[in-house]
């Protein structure tokens, strides 16, 4: 194996407790290229950050698992390519996510407003009961920011999606975005197992794993 | 003045200095950390390496030590002024010096920058009395001395515009090339008792001063020796000399004076005689390069000098760290004070490695079959690593590879040859470009490089993520060569866009070319529809699909039963292998990788990468073969140690064996138009429906005539048909009969068939296509390698001739 991340296969426990639940959930990171998907996932997951962190193609996977309460929650972590061009390819790692985060940076006005587009491309082609996150990135730098906290809030409050603004870098609610998306996903059985499964060969691909099902 | 260290026939030499540390941890407008300026002055410096003149020492290497420390290694041709002055007194000698540093002025001008370090410890006299600059870079390499803490320019020697803050005028080194002309004519040191601060003062009183020759030689009581002077050669070092710099001459000016031109034999450059030693005859850059393999190392010679010294770390802990991150209390360590001793690097162990090496090698004849003698043969059974290593093997690879070089492209045949056994790394981004069909002529000049476009942001955001753990590429002139070459790449394909990756996929031709831009260019632009044809086209997905299709079902032809194994678990190229092909695997690996699988990769065509993709799965195969989904993923995406020399003897060796027609895909550069018996236009959903790859007629008949038992027949038709008509040898299973769901071989019925097929390549041949997709499963799923089906079917045999097939 390469990099067990930590918890990677099995689910971390609390000292002693016995077993634990166990749900999967696919999460898809979209957004903006360079406004730091790949670096909030490793912070997320190995708990690093690479200043040259490299552009991401096709997409990456990675896995990581929290403990809330009682039950371990696994994130299938699916992060995209920022690129405009590699668009086409996005529905493949969406369809059936059951979680997901748009990044934007709080540097740079067009890709919140390619944040919003992302949102609303969920909203109409993802499961209908996806849970979307909307984080802006490089809060280190508010120096420099252009997107106001408050307008981004009201945003994510009128569309019904979590809202943070993260730092990579800093580790600034990284993991607390992870926990809230965690929180809010369903965890009883057979919940969140709505992907829209329609005709696609990798969607349908998805389910035949069954990823999808959750507290096996 | 700066003492040589070491004595010995050597003209290699090093100098070292301290670039300017950034303070405490300090992160530029983006967050991100500042680059060192260590690795600034790296990537400035390489544009010196290119400078070729007599009368300029030839820049080397750039090396980064501890600290900051910079490391100059450059030509070191004879001795310095400073210790010959004794015997420059005659006029002809001064005048020879005067002419000879201009011309080397003028070069320096000509590329655009000033020396603004000119004093006699740098004007080095070899024993004809030509003159060579030295160390003439340091103020271009350090951006105008920004990225150093110390000034640049021994004070005596500059003008009174410099000391005011001006800079980047060459006339300013003409003013010091007058000072040092003039102390020589004098015979005396000016102000040598003098303090830095009165000498300060004096240039600066001299501002105002017209004539400011005659007025130092007054004050060092010279003035009869002043007046004893030509009038001529007086008038010049005085107008070299005035405060207006608007009077002083050009380097050029200079040159062209009558005063040398009327008599340009005594002055001009007189090439010394050939060293005996033939060594001593290569280029530097080799002699240098060899030198390292012999064992050379400059940071150790400059701790054996004494000018690397290592100090306990205690002593350099800081008293005092406030919260704001600054430091202080520590002492500033004598070791990192500016230090301008010069070491000579002494080539006794290349020599003596090279003893044995006889003359005729330094002079490979490649046109003369009679006298070729194979210097080095025996050693390609090497791994690459020692091969690359070695001095001697890589003395007669360089020798042989820089005589066919020369002779480029008439000697292209033999470069490919050659390369076939090894690419000798200090010549690589040549050879490439020959493999690669470059020929430079320019071009690269006349393209926008500048207009902004709407990628600009993409690349603007790549660079900075691209192989940033290299010096180079990290360097901010790697990063302006970088943008540039991508948009030189966008600007002249109208009909492609940029795709994230293109970075990743120019780095490695900027890497080895990073002193010719047109030739990483021209590679690069090559390449591209070489291996990766219409991948950059807007929309690219049916062109991707197609590869990563062809990928599929060459990995079940060569490895049936990890394909079968990722089948079922959904394990798809798509969620992996785009980044390993649209880069041809420069995402994936690190730089020193992806060379060497370039130098094979460059002699294949343009299937070559589909076998690196299956070594890469082969050499993973246990851990692939062991894991779900997840595993597989996870290890993909952090791609694990490859052992690269495996991949390429595996992908060579799978390529050679593949007929030609199995790797068929529609979307490449066809050269020549397919005949009635090859493979043309399959489209994309036929391809996706078919595990197994097609083969064509004429790669079949090859086989059957040529391909000494390689292949064995599996013929799906019906016994009837088959006992009336058929290829020798064939073995008739007729479709009907097979029981797809019973997936072994055994459920056949023919006797041995699994030893039958082993080592061989099994064509299907059918007369129902679909019914031979449906057999090349069966047989993947059994675990039989090399399966492929006969394109057009059995019926196409009949066409052939002379015929292939018997009856009875
Ligand atoms: N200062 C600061 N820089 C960050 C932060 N997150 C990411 N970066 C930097 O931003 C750059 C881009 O980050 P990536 O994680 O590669 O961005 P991405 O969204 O994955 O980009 P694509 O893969 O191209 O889609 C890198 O140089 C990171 O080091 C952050 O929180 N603060
Ligand atoms: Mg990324």
């Amino acid at each position: 194996m390469a990099t067990t991340p930590r918890g990677g296969g099995t689910a971390q426990r609390p000292n002693g407790a016995s077993q634990n639940k166990i749900c999967q959930f696919k999460l898809v990171l979209l957004g903006e290229s360079a406004v730091g998907k790949s670096s909030l996932v490793l912070r997320f997951v190995k708990g690093q950050f690479h200043e040259y962190q490299e552009s991401t193609i096709g997409a990456a996977f990675l896995t990581q698992t929290l403990c809330i309460d009682d039950t371990a929650v696994k994130f299938e972590i699916w992060d995209t390519a920022g690129q405009e061009r590699y668009h086409s390819l996005a529905p493949m790692y969406y369809r059936g996510a059951q979680a997901a985060i748009v990044v934007y940076d709080i540097q740079n006005q067009d890709s919140f407003q390619r944040a919003k587009t992302w949102v609303k491309e969920l909203q109409r082609q993802a499961s209908p009961n996806i849970v979307i996150a909307l984080a802006g990135n490089k809060a280190d730098l508010s120096n420099s920011r252009v997107v106001e906290y408050e307008e981004a809030k009201q945003y994510a409050e009128e569309n019904g999606l979590l809202f943070m603004e993260t730092s990579a870098k800093t580790a600034m609610n990284v993991n607390d975005i992870f926990l809230a998306i965690a929180k809010k996903l369903p965890k009883n059985d057979g919940a969140g197992n709505q992907g829209s499964g329609q005709g696609r060969r990798l969607a349908e691909v998805e389910q035949n794993r069954q990823t999808n099902n959750c507290c096996k | 003045m700066s003492p040589c260290v070491t004595k010995v026939n050597s003209n290699l030499a090093a100098v070292t200095f301290f670039a300017k540390t950034h303070a405490g941890d300090v992160c530029g407008s983006n967050g991100l950390p500042l680059t060192p300026n260590s690795i600034a002055i790296l990537g400035r410096a390489q544009y010196l390496k290119t400078i070729e003149h007599p009368n300029l020492c030839e820049y080397l290497d750039i090396i980064r030590g501890k600290h900051e420390r910079t490391i100059i290694v450059s030509e070191y041709a004879g001795a310095p002024l400073d210790e010959k002055i004794k015997i420059c007194n005659d006029v002809k000698t001064i005048l020879r010096i005067f002419y000879q540093v201009a011309e080397g002025l003028n070069e320096i001008n000509d590329h655009g920058f000033a020396c603004h370090n000119l004093e006699p410890s740098n004007i080095l006299l070899d024993s004809q009395n030509n003159v060579k600059l030295f160390n003439y870079g340091l103020f271009y390499m350090t951006k105008q001395g920004e990225y150093v803490s110390f000034p640049i320019g021994n004070i005596r020697y500059l003008p009174p515009e410099r000391l005011l803050g001006s800079q980047n005028n060459i006339k300013s080194d003409v003013w010091s090339l007058g000072m040092i002309i003039a102390e020589l004519f004098l015979e005396c040191q000016f102000w040598s008792s003098l303090k830095i601060s009165n000498i300060i003062r004096k240039i600066l009183s001299l501002s105002n001063v017209s004539k400011v020759f005659e007025k130092i030689a007054r004050e060092h009581n010279c003035f009869e020796k002043y007046d004893n002077l030509n009038s001529d050669v007086r008038e010049l070092i005085e107008r070299c000399l005035s405060t207006s710099i608007s009077s002083r001459p050009m380097p050029n000016d200079i040159i062209n004076n009558k005063l040398f031109q009327e008599n340009i034999e005594t002055y001009a450059y007189k090439a010394p005689p050939k060293p005996e030693q033939l060594l001593l005859r290569c280029p530097l850059k080799q002699v240098y390069y060899l030198w390292q393999l012999a064992g050379g190392d400059v940071q150790t010679e400059l701790k054996k000098e004494g000018l690397i010294r290592s100090e306990a770390p205690i002593l350099s802990m800081p008293k005092i760290v406030c919260l704001n991150g600054k430091i202080g209390g520590s002492k500033r360590s004598q070791s990192h004070l500016a230090d301008n001793r010069i070491v000579i690097l002494r080539l006794n162990n290349l020599v003596e490695r090279l003893r044995k090496v006889p003359s005729m090698a330094y002079f490979p004849l490649i046109h003369s079959p009679k006298f070729a003698v194979h210097y080095g043969a025996g050693m390609e059974q090497l791994p690459l690593v020692i091969r690359e290593r070695d001095t001697e093997y890589q003395f007669y690879r360089v020798m042989l590879f820089s005589r066919m070089l020369k002779g480029y492209p008439f000697t292209r045949d033999m470069i490919i040859k050659e390369a076939q056994i090894d690419i000798p790394p200090l010549l690589r981004g040549a050879v490439w470009a020959c493999l690669l069909d470059v020929i430079e002529d320019g071009s690269y000049e006349r393209i926008d490089k500048v207009t902004p476009t709407s990628t600009d942001r993409q690349i603007e955001v790549d660079i900075p993520r691209c192989h940033q753990y290299d010096e180079l590429l990290s360097s901010p002139e790697g990063h302006r060569k970088l943008k540039r070459l991508l948009k030189a790449w966008v600007a002249s394909h109208p009909q492609y866009v940029y795709w994230q990756g293109l970075d990743s996929l120019t780095a490695p031709f900027l890497y080895l070319n990073f002193n010719n831009e047109e030739r990483a260019f021209l590679s690069l632009y090559k390449f591209i529809p070489k291996y990766l044809h219409w991948f950059f086209l807007k929309d690219n997905s049916a062109v991707i699909k197609e590869y990563l299709c062809k990928f599929s079902q060459l990995t079940a032809y060569h490895e049936p039963v990890l394909a079968k194994h990722l089948n079922s678990i959904s394990f798809i190229p798509e969620l992996f292998a785009i980044p390993w092909f649209l880069t041809m695997f420069s995402h994936v690996f690190p730089l020193h990788k992806i060379i060497h699988l370039w130098d094979k990769l460059m002699l294949g065509d343009n299937s070559y990468p589909l076998f690196i993709g299956i070594s890469v799965l082969k050499q993973l195969k246990s851990t692939l073969m062991s894991s779900g989904f997840n595993e597989c993923i996870l290890l993909f995406s952090d791609l694990p140690d490859i052992v690269m020399e495996t991949c390429v003897v595996e992908s060579q060796k799978m390529y050679s064996v593949t007929p030609k027609s199995i790797c068929y895909r529609k979307n490449v550069l066809h050269e020549v138009d397919p005949g009635e018996f090859d493979i043309s236009d399959i489209s994309l959903s036929e391809l996706q429906g078919e595990v197994s790859p097609r083969i064509s007629a004429n790669d079949l008949i090859d086989l059957i005539f040529n391909g000494k038992d390689a292949v064995v027949i599996l013929d799906l038709r019906g016994s009837l048909e088959f006992s009336r008509m058929r290829v020798a040898g064939s073995i008739n299973i007729p479709f009907t009969t097979v029981l797809l769901g019973d997936t072994r071989l055994e459920s056949l019925g023919v006797p041995n068939l699994e030893s039958i097929l082993a080592d061989k390549i099994v064509v299907i041949v059918s007369v129902v296509h679909e019914n031979a997709v449906l057999f090349s499963k069966f047989l993947i799923d059994c675990g039989v390698s090399r399966v492929c089906v006969l394109h057009q079917g059995f019926n196409i045999l009949h066409a052939v001739v002379p015929s292939v097939l018997v009856s009875t």
